[in-house]
């Protein structure tokens, strides 16, 4: 019971993951992003090795295709993962195990993959696509979080009869540096997707700020003084 | 205006990071750490470049004390950065810049380092050290849980108009290269330590169900059947 936006943005090339689940700190099992090499995440019964290894893979040059097909010959329990895969040319592929529970399924497309399982059904697949396509232009770490909250709108985890809450949620994405650019977390809470935009809103005021002082410390101000000049702005 | 600890288990060689400060979003920042290579955490004014450096640099084979060199050479504002470095052996090594804010400062005692700046003083340090080594036969992320919150007790961060308090913390353990064994975090939060220590205990709870539903699946339960034999027990 997940639902998960993995994307590639085709203007900058940053690539970065998007989740949500009743499972509690999903974002430990988002290590799978790495700039130049590509994106993935296994879910459902998640094999704990399955993204260290695709990223090695994707890093040699392997193409989504190939290291999604590496990944399951690799797996003798590939029928009960969910596996998305996007490399650096935005070759984008899924594969949903017969044994994974409740409705699941993926919606795949150039840049993306939007999959889940333990669904209410096939439409928050699509919405989350949806989502994520919304606004192409846009950062791509807005997108991911469009396509998480077109899916929980979409009547998310669970089914018709019983919604299932979101309790973490996680947003990371890659630029070129060899540490992530957006890295945010939601580990346990009774509306994980909607703290996690709230956790989003609070970061982006102060990301330019944390960028700046680590490149030019000398000139930095204190981090209260730079929140007299946000209490200013507000008011 | 940080607090930290890196270290070493002991016993199972596990290597662990713990980290609570007044910035959002901390555990984003701690890329630094590999099972069976070390650890290394730059905080103060960061340069994010460092940690993974470090790690790829411990790989390689240097000694902690030589990749703080290597670093300090690559790096025209070492001066403003707050370094800990230990390596799989638990050799450590740490390094508080004269530009970082005060009181800034660092312990290295035998498997860690704890270190901090823009805080009440060092007595916070000596906190941290004596929170970790005193049930030192715990499982490691509560060692570092404990220092967390005895830095926090004894004062914390206080900047030029006062206390601050904890808004993000992490604490990671890995045993594995390939994925984290403890990985919680809280990224924006009133009191970080005390939600850290909640969501610590809740994914203990569920630790051994969500490692072995993924290693044998056709065995496992669903997390609806888990969740209600919690329920049962409690």
């Amino acid at each position: 019971m997940t639902y998960t936006v993995l994307g590639r943005c085709h203007r900058t090339g940053r690539l970065g993951i998007g989740i949500a689940t009743f499972s509690i700190t999903v974002g430990r099992y988002c290590y799978g992003v790495k700039s130049n090499a590509g994106v993935t995440v296994s879910q459902a019964f998640a094999n704990e090795r399955n993204n260290a290894l695709a990223l090695r893979l994707l890093t040699q040059g392997f193409t989504a295709r190939s290291v999604l097909q590496q990944l399951m010959e690799n797996d003798p329990y590939a029928d009960y993962r969910q596996i998305g895969v996007i490399d650096r040319s935005g070759m984008a592929v899924a594969h949903t195990g017969p044994h994974t529970r409740g409705w699941s399924g993926h919606v795949v497309g150039e840049n993306h993959v939007a999959f889940g399982n333990g669904l209410v059904g096939p439409e928050v697949a699509a919405a989350i696509a949806k989502g994520f396509l919304a606004e192409p232009d846009a950062d791509l770490e807005h997108r991911l979080l469009m396509g998480i909250e077109a899916g929980r709108d979409a009547g998310g985890q669970g089914t018709r009869e019983q919604h299932k809450a979101e309790r973490s949620a996680a947003l990371r994405v890659y630029s070129t540096d060899t540490f992530a650019d957006i890295d945010l977390r939601v580990d346990l809470h009774a509306t994980a997707v909607e703290e996690l935009r709230r956790v989003w809103t609070e970061y982006k005021q102060y990301e330019a700020y944390y960028r700046d002082r680590e490149r030019n410390p000398s000139g930095a101000t204190g981090q209260e003084e730079f929140m007299k000049t946000l209490r200013a702005a507000e008011a | 205006m940080t607090f930290s600890i890196i270290a070493r288990c002991p016993h199972s060689g596990r290597l662990g990071l713990g980290i609570a400060t007044f910035s959002i979003g901390a555990g984003g920042r701690c890329e630094g750490i590999l099972a069976g290579v070390g650890i290394c955490k730059t905080q103060a004014y960061t340069n994010r470049g460092n940690d993974p450096l470090a790690i790829e640099l411990l790989a390689q084979g240097h000694n902690p004390a030589h990749v703080m060199k290597m670093l300090e050479h690559n790096d025209p504002d070492h001066a403003y950065r707050q370094i800990g470095i230990i390596d799989r052996e638990g050799n450590g090594v740490a390094h508080t810049g004269s530009g970082t804010r005060p009181w800034s400062g660092h312990k290295i005692g035998k498997g860690y380092v704890a270190f901090g700046n823009v805080l009440a003083g060092p007595q916070v340090i000596e906190a941290i050290a004596a929170g970790f080594m005193a049930k030192p036969e715990s499982a490691l992320e509560f060692r570092i849980l404990a220092a967390l919150e005895a830095g926090r007790n004894s004062g914390g961060q206080v900047g030029a108009q006062g206390h601050l308090t904890e808004r993000s913390a992490a604490i990671r353990v890995v045993a594995d290269p390939d994925y984290p064994d403890i990985d919680v975090r809280v990224d924006l939060h009133d009191d970080a330590i005390v939600e850290l220590r909640r969501v610590l205990e809740e994914f203990k709870r569920y630790e051994v169900f969500y490692r072995d539903r993924g290693r044998d699946p056709s065995t496992a339960m669903t997390q609806d059947e888990f969740v209600a034999t919690l329920e049962r027990s409690a």
